[in-house]
């Protein structure tokens, strides 16, 4: 995993962009939210931030076990599509 | 003639290191010296089994074997013996810490790294020579101040420096020279220092195994069989091993162990990376640890063989691969150039990552997991090596006794819930900023 696909800017390089949070898979309490992660070794879903970029945020589906990058969309956006 | 007629037998077959060893082996021939862990066989049930052979299990084994003379022990590895983060870290051990809860375990676990290679009858190298916190900017050197004013309160001996004493203790480091980022001082700790990793993975393995414990290469735990009240088992690659109790020391896998059982658990998985150079003649005599204002934290130090080891911070986003970022690696290599010109026409010869087990306030987790014969070590962030020997002693402590001893009270389950956090670096509840 070396790149991200920015939906506004294109392929970037990883360094520009911020992980900020790996989503539940269903929605709980405040508590459960901020600290119980359920492990997800093949398919994560994650908020980030194209930080050194257009500043937008992601909604990243990542396979944590190989690094593939399944799909990039922007947050509420259109998907960019899969691994660069 | 007599020397070898009489050979002593540790237990089981291992033979104690000595001078005379030495000499019974070199009269012997070939044959004396046996495999120090490896040929056991499993068996159908066991006390405790312990899940992980890396640093953690294989100490708390070795402590619940030695300590709480129990028989009947097993250390199951999906692996091999140290193939995890033992084998991955950066080998520093040190005890400066900021909270109580935090420094004085520390502080536990590098007095017995000082005694082990006693302890364990196996060189595991303690080098003693010492850990330098440098600070670069005058935010650093308040911070630096207040963490080894909160050393010396518990009565663990730290030194803060200034340039002309900095100068005198560490020379190669030039702290006068001009830089961008001036060195100010540092917070040093003389006894902290290096131990070689593989020895410490290799001594557990030996002295547990010489005390009874099986360790089984090869076997993979794929789950736990419950009775509703407890757990009365674990099912592996090779079949249903009956248990009494069962310690998970998983480390990055600690995750898998949670979806196991049906908890969640506050942990992420990050991944940490290391690298070492070609080998050199020695040009640094202590550990560097510092925060780089422009590439971010990265650690240095040499080891015996003459390569320079380095690490920094997490990669940043959960991952098993065990493959580090690049652009990671590039900011440990300039952060630490910048510090040191001298070694920047200096090869990287190899690079490696670790899967870490990263919990939500910095701090580890010791304590039963849903069941009452279920335990857990694990959240042991970067801290893991150097707190093996404190860890191995508290958590067979636990297992044994069932009651938690003080040194690892503070490091329940539960303080994520009642807000007893030992968030360290203040940072809240984000993983990757611990």
């Amino acid at each position: 995993m070396t790149r991200l696909i920015c939906p506004f800017c294109g392929p970037r390089e990883l360094r520009e962009f911020e992980f900020h949070k790996t989503l539940p898979a269903a929605p709980g309490s405040a508590f459960s939210r901020t600290y119980e992660r359920v492990d997800r070794h093949e398919h994560s879903v994650e908020h980030w931030q194209h930080v050194e970029g257009c500043r937008g945020w992601l909604l990243v589906h990542r396979n944590p076990t190989t690094g593939e990058v399944l799909e990039t969309r922007l947050l509420g956006g259109a998907a960019a599509g899969g691994a660069p | 003639m007599f020397v070898w007629l009489g050979v002593a037998l540790y237990n089981n077959n291992t033979r104690a290191y000595s001078a005379c060893a030495l000499l019974r082996a070199r009269l012997s021939g070939s044959g004396y010296w046996r495999p120090l862990w490896s040929g056991r066989k499993l068996k159908d049930a066991y006390d405790v089994v312990v899940v992980g052979a890396g640093g953690h299990g294989l100490a708390t084994a070795f402590h619940l074997a030695r300590d709480h003379g129990l028989k009947r022990v097993a250390v199951l590895e999906k692996r091999l013996v140290g193939y995890g983060n033992v084998g991955r870290n950066t080998t520093i051990v040190r005890s400066n810490y900021l909270l109580p809860e935090n420094h004085y375990f520390y502080e536990d676990s590098l007095r017995r790294y000082e005694t082990l290679s006693k302890d364990l009858n196996y060189n595991v190298m303690y080098s003693p020579r010492g850990v330098v916190d440098l600070a670069l900017s005058d935010d650093d050197f308040a911070g630096l101040a207040r963490r080894g004013n909160a050393m010396l309160l518990a009565g663990i001996d730290v030194e803060l420096m200034d340039v002309a004493a900095l100068e005198h203790y560490c020379p190669e480091l030039e702290p006068r020279r001009r830089r961008r980022f001036p060195i100010l001082g540092a917070l040093v700790q003389r006894r902290g220092g290096t131990v070689r990793h593989d020895a410490v993975a290799w001594g557990y393995a030996r002295a547990a195994t010489a005390h009874g414990v099986d360790i089984i290469e090869d076997c993979e735990v794929t789950g736990v069989r419950t009775n509703g009240g407890g757990a009365t088992g674990v099912e592996t690659n090779r079949g249903y091993v009956q248990a009494e109790r069962i310690v998970f020391a998983t480390a990055g896998h600690t995750g898998m162990i949670g979806t196991m059982l049906g908890v969640p658990l506050p942990i992420e998985t990050h991944l940490l990376q290391a690298m070492v150079s070609e080998p050199v003649k020695p040009l640094l005599h202590t550990v560097l640890v510092y925060v780089s204002p422009g590439h971010g934290e990265v650690y240095i130090s040499q080891s015996d063989r003459g390569g320079l080891v380095m690490g920094g911070h997490l990669d940043g986003f959960p991952s098993y691969t065990r493959e580090g970022r690049w652009d990671r690696l590039e900011d440990v290599v300039q952060g630490a150039v910048e510090l040191l010109p001298r070694i920047g026409a200096i090869k990287i010869l190899r690079q490696w990552a670790g899967t870490n087990d990263m919990t939500m306030d910095g701090s580890p987790i010791i304590d039963r997991l849903r069941y009452d014969n279920v335990f857990l070590n694990a959240g042991w962030c970067y801290g893991g090596f150097k707190t093996i020997p404190a860890s191995g002693a508290a958590c067979a402590t636990l297992v044994a006794t069932g009651s938690a001893p003080d040194l690892i009270k503070a490091f329940r389950l539960s303080r994520f819930a009642t807000g007893h956090l030992l968030d360290e670096r203040g940072a809240g509840p984000f993983p990757v900023r611990q």
